[in-house]
């Protein structure tokens, strides 16, 4: 490599030359990183980029508003609960069963709506309730977890993994392996939760902007989002800085269950049913999500835009294939997967 | 047959970050040469390069006389040369065997060949004198065996130059001497030996030359009889070195103690432990690695299971479930093990600083800039050495992140403060700063407790130390009473 | 095709009669234990199987005191396979009903009890080698596809765009997907658009759906191609305001689909196709029966499915089912 003049101004350079040596110049190197460290941040919204381009050229339509707002807004409960799945996964942990915890919510919610309708006179105030329930029921789900997990000393995997099947059991039991169906009164005051839209934008995409902007800020200017981070970083050292490590675990079950919460409440008023198919691989692509945009799933470190980015990623590719005919509908995991390797492979860190 | 190296106009850059600027000299074989120099002076980059772990951006390495490029670590041990890194490589789970054979294992045909490994393993720990079983998994070993291990490993792989980096740091007295000991043995059998350390008498005593590299440049070179130790620090630092120890202030004559502990008891590690400390006393902690001086404190501050009979902060009575009690209530403790305890090595160095007192900048909402000021402030007051407020606490030098650390813990304002091995792994100019540091704190009227393995530390600086043995608080020593005889006396119970 | 079912009916009642007129002489020890492995209930349809299972246990049990039914049901097919196991060395059966989790992995498992004396009564899916069971019961996969594709083509007059949904891809999803095609080949006016997995749910067939409307501008009938997909279309359709589409099929006869038809409540939905878990609760009985009797089964019996309409959805409607 021929060396470069800008590396002989530097003085280290300068030095080892005058004595003699050949200096390699290590702008190649520098710029190298340079570049990883971009293509690190940017990753996910550049695999983004490519696939919006992708859409457009495979079918006009892809680009139209309609769409978009479909693909945002389908993409809404995932990424709702994705927001929560950062927060654990940054604090080093892990949660399975939150698919599982949404159609046991969604369930229970229907259950408890359906049940109160005949004694109130408003179906307003019995969403209203029903809503409530259902972030309590989240919140409620999400301490049960922390406590298991900090408290009781369980592996995360171990108590989801368990909860997972606890809460779908519950549901096909509450189900009777059917579906749990709204009543149609409410259902039909209930659907524009879903299908309103605020200024041309759907209330689910609404909701799901607020939840990100929310965990942005959670995550970056508390102090609950910097210990979070420091668990996620090492439990030991912020245990020895005074943190309490086991509160702040709790309370990043309880924030991903009040996400679930949220994301069911949105889910409901779609389909005005529960069945033993609600929510089902959810937990895979909320973690997914988390992954595909940046955040290490040993943890420590992530971001919520990133978040974001990945799960509207996920959605897009699904939304492409089927607006298109050129690929096997056998294929179209594959496509998924080799686009998440892509993404993955574009922003893995440096060693 | 022994091994000569020699250092062409090395150059080792990490991204835009230059360490090395062309370093060159030779070591001829045989012989013990003692490598100086402060914390980020390019000493442990230098080592690694020789050893296989890092790759020289620009220069040349000869291993007698002859150019070579090791691509890893395994390259350079197949020319005898071997690093034994400060912070052990040690598989904890495996056995003492299994680790001194851990990637060169011997095989009989598809299998392991155990009997022979064990058999070979127990030759060499006899050789560096560590009378155990090669069976016994790693994981029970205490820190100065498995630095033994850690030579014996080098030894299995026929090490002919040997590298130690700060090989004391963690080593009791007695431990050292069978270091010592060890090393003149090995240089007997012809093995050439770099010794990197910071413990200046250490270096004066064992090595028959020293090199001084200062900012990742060679300075100079010279036969130990011919230098002395405070012309050795000033050709470190660059500069004429005053006293190590700032002047003893006299204990303060306080009736009432800042810190009260009676009766603390932590099951394995320390048995009804008393003691005060007055707010403005330096108390010192002295004894041997296991003595239960570190456990005692982690006990006091609830990271143990322990029980304990009566605390008292200012003279009212505390119960600490957790450090974050003892935090609130102004009780701070810096841990001696840097990495696993007391740095997040991957944050900025601003989230590192404000973690304990995070309360103070969330309004509710955290406000950075407020936060960078502080860290501007305390990278002033602490004589933080970063090249830019950005960094990463990793891209700090040890005595850098140490004293990190310790703005860290003392970001809460606590007023005691415990400081564990506040110095290990730190060179004489940041020692210095911190030793300074630490009287300050004392006059502004806080308690400070240190604990240390450093005697001469625990003298130029503590009002008191409290020898510990066995999990027992022996004595309590005064000033007038502090030598290095009497310590060691009572540490090692042959007083 | 309904005297099929008449005849059954008679038998059965002939059958329960002379039992429970000999009930007294029954012993403790059953003459007939039917062991019957199904599915878990994960959704709409296998819910269904397990309820009708249990609904013929409870039936056949109380009408005929020699015999006694044990159902297991299993998430996987490995647990399936275990599950017969038990049932042979625990329970003692000597009859089994089972609904294969999977054909080829069970074939084995089933053929190894045959082996050991129980009469196997296979229902739905067809094991790989036929010699290992003795009867085989199953819904008309090709029927569900067949009449499918013939009333929509009687409503599009032959002439019109169709986007179909498919299930999971399994033989049976096939079956039904082959049956529709063989139709549609005789109105060449007719144009499949598209055909896309939904995996018989109604959350990705909302989403399939929606991808549908906003790539094609004219869809004149869906073959939705099950109840619980047809949920999800019907919301899709919703949303997106669109009135191109006269019908949408779905399949199976569920409860809230024939109630629909029943009381007309949505213009979309005029028609359906049964293919009800009743069928597992027909196999029970029929082989309950005709061991009682020391009687055998026919070879194969294939529980017709039928086109279901305004006219005849009431004999389709079962409210206590959970399907």
């Amino acid at each position: 490599m021929p060396p470069e003049p800008t590396d002989a101004m530097k003085p280290g350079a300068a030095t080892s030359a005058a004595v003699g040596g050949t200096p390699r110049p290590d702008t190649s190197t520098r710029a190298g990183s340079r570049a990883r460290a971009l293509l690190h941040g940017f990753g996910p919204i550049l695999g983004l980029i490519v696939l919006c381009i992708a859409g457009t050229a495979l079918n006009s339509d892809f680009a139209t508003l309609d769409n978009v707002m479909n693909v945002l807004t389908r993409t809404a409960f995932i990424g709702i609960i994705a927001v929560g799945m950062c927060f654990v996964i940054i604090s080093g942990g892990i949660d399975l069963s939150v698919g599982s915890m949404a159609a046991l919510i969604a369930g229970a919610m229907i259950l408890v709506m359906n049940r109160l309708a005949p004694s109130f006179g408003s179906p307003v105030s019995v969403i209203g309730i029903g809503i409530g329930f259902a972030l309590l029921l989240g919140a409620l789900f999400g301490l049960a977890h922390g406590l298991l997990i900090a408290r009781g000393g369980i592996e995360p995997f171990i108590v989801t993994l368990g909860t997972l099947g606890i809460f779908r059991a519950y549901l096909t039991y509450f189900a009777d392996g059917g579906a749990i169906t709204l009543d149609s009164d409410l259902s039909d005051v209930y659907s524009p939760v879903y299908y309103a839209s605020l200024l041309g934008v759907p209330i689910p995409v609404w909701v799901f902007l607020a939840v990100a902007l929310v965990g942005g800020l959670i995550l970056n200017r508390t102090a609950y989002g910097r210990y979070v981070q420091a668990i996620g970083s090492n439990e030991q050292v912020a245990r020895y800085a005074a943190v309490d490590v086991g509160r702040i675990k709790v309370l990043t079950y309880m924030l991903l269950g009040a996400c679930v919460g949220i994301a069911t409440v949105l889910y409901v008023p779609r389909l005005g049913s529960a069945s033993p198919t609600t929510g089902l691989l959810w937990e895979l692509e909320a973690i997914a999500a988390v992954i595909v945009g940046g955040t290490a799933l040993k943890g420590g470190a992530g971001t919520i835009t990133g978040t974001v980015v990945g799960a509207v990623l996920l959605s897009v590719i699904s939304n492409i294939l089927n607006l298109t005919s050129i690929i096997s509908v056998y294929l179209n995991s594959a496509v998924q997967g080799f686009v998440i390797i892509s993404v993955a492979f574009m922003q893995r860190r440096r060693k | 047959m022994s091994v000569a190296i020699e250092f062409r106009d090395i150059v080792k850059a990490f991204g835009p970050v230059q360490v090395l600027h062309g370093v060159s000299f030779a070591l001829q074989p045989g012989r013990v040469v003692g490598l100086l120099g402060e914390n980020g002076a390019g000493k442990s980059t230098l080592m690694k390069i020789l050893s296989g772990y890092e790759q020289a951006t620009a220069g040349e390495l000869l291993v007698n006389g002859r150019a070579v490029h090791f691509d890893g670590s395994r390259a350079a041990e197949a020319e005898g040369i071997v690093l034994i890194h400060q912070e052990f490589n040690l598989a904890e789970d495996l056995t003492i065997a299994q680790n001194i054979f851990l990637g060169h294992e011997k095989r009989r045909g598809w299998l392991l060949d155990d009997a022979a490994m064990n058999r070979e393993s127990a030759r060499v720990l006899q050789q560096v004198g560590l009378r155990i079983s090669p069976e016994t998994p790693v994981r029970q070993l205490i820190v100065a065996e498995k630095q033994l291990v850690e030579i014996a490993k080098a030894l299995a792989r026929k090490a002919r130059f040997l590298i130690m980096d700060e090989p004391t740091a963690t080593l009791t007295p007695s431990e050292t001497e069978r270091l010592f000991a060890l090393i003149a043995q090995l240089k007997a059998d012809g093995v050439t030996l770099l010794y990197i350390s910071h413990k200046l008498d250490e270096v004066e005593r064992i090595t028959d030359e020293v090199v001084v590299m200062r900012d990742g440049r060679f300075v100079a070179r010279a036969a130990t009889r011919d230098v002395t130790r405070h012309q050795m620090a000033n050709l470190m630092v660059g500069r004429e070195l005053s006293d190590l120890y700032p002047p003893k202030a006299p204990r303060p004559a306080a009736a009432q103690p800042l810190l009260r502990v009676q009766g603390l008891t932590v099951p394995g590690w320390a048995e009804g432990v008393s003691f005060e400390v007055r707010p403005g006393e330096i108390l010192g902690f002295a004894g041997l690695v296991g003595a239960g001086r570190t456990e005692l404190f982690e006990g006091l501050l609830g990271l143990r299971p322990r029980t304990v009979e009566r605390v008292e902060l200012e003279g009212r009575p505390v119960r600490w479930r957790n450090p974050r009690d003892a935090a609130n209530q102004g009780l701070t403790y810096l841990s001696e093990d840097r990495k696993g305890k007391g740095l997040h090595v991957h944050f900025g160095l601003r989230e590192n600083l404000t973690l304990m007192a995070l309360s103070r900048y969330a309004t509710p909402w955290l406000r950075p800039d407020a936060e960078r000021r502080a860290l501007e402030e305390a990278v002033k007051r602490f004589g933080i050495r970063t090249g830019t407020l950005d960094n990463r606490a990793s891209a700090l030098s040890g005595g850098n992140q140490q004293k990190l650390a310790l703005a860290k813990v003392l970001h809460p304002g606590p007023k005691v403060v415990v400081l564990d091995e506040p110095t290990r792994g730190v060179d004489v100019g940041a020692r210095r700063d911190i030793y300074f540091l630490i009287e300050a704190l004392a006059r502004e009227g806080r308690a400070v407790i240190v604990i240390s393995s450093e005697l001469l530390e625990l003298i130029g600086l503590c009002h008191r130390v409290a020898v510990m043995r066995g999990g027992h608080l022996r004595t309590t020593l005064d000033a007038s009473q502090l030598t290095e005889e009497e310590l060691i006396a009572h540490a090692t119970g042959t007083h | 095709m309904k005297s099929v079912i008449r005849k059954l009916a008679i038998g059965a009642s002939a059958v329960a009669a002379l039992l429970t007129a000999s009930g007294a002489l029954a012993q403790t020890q059953p003459q007939v234990h039917i062991g019957v492995a199904i599915p878990t209930a994960t959704h709409g349809f296998t819910g269904g199987i397990v309820w009708w299972a249990n609904q013929a246990k409870k039936d056949m049990e109380k009408a005929h005191p020699g015999l006694k039914i044990t159902v297991k049901t299993a998430a996987g097919a490995p647990e399936q396979a275990n599950q017969l196991q038990d049932l042979l060395t625990v329970n003692k059966i000597n009859t089994l009903v089972i609904f294969p989790f999977e054909s080829a992995s069970l074939t084995k498992p089933v053929a190894q009890l045959k082996g050991k004396g129980v009469y196997v009564t296979v229902v739905d899916r067809g094991l790989t080698d036929t010699s290992a069971q003795d009867a085989y019961v199953a819904g008309d996969n090709t029927a569900f596809g067949k009449l499918a594709a013939e009333y929509l083509a009687k409503r599009l007059n032959g002439k019109g765009n169709i986007v179909a949904l498919r299930g999971i891809p399994t033989t049976l999803d096939n079956e039904r997907m082959d049956a529709f095609n063989a139709v549609m080949k005789n109105y060449p006016d007719i144009k499949l658009l598209d055909a896309r997995y939904a995996n018989w749910n109604r959350d990705d067939a909302f989403k399939v759906m929606q991808d549908y409307l906003t790539r094609f501008k004219q869809i004149d009938a869906v073959w939705a191609a099950d109840d619980d997909m047809a949920v999800g279309v019907l919301k899709a359709i919703e949303q997106a305001k669109r009135t191109d589409i006269k019908e949408v099929f779905g399949g199976a006869g569920s409860k809230g689909m024939v109630k629909t038809i029943l009381d007309g409540k949505n213009k979309l939905i005029q028609a359906d196709v049964s293919y009800s878990p009743k069928f597992i609760y027909d196999a029970i009985k029929l082989t309950a029966e005709a061991r009682l009797k020391g009687e055998k089964l026919p070879a194969t019996t294939i529980v017709p499915s039928v086109l279901i309409t305004k006219e005849n959805a009431k004999e389709f409607y079962f409210p206590d089912s959970p399907f």
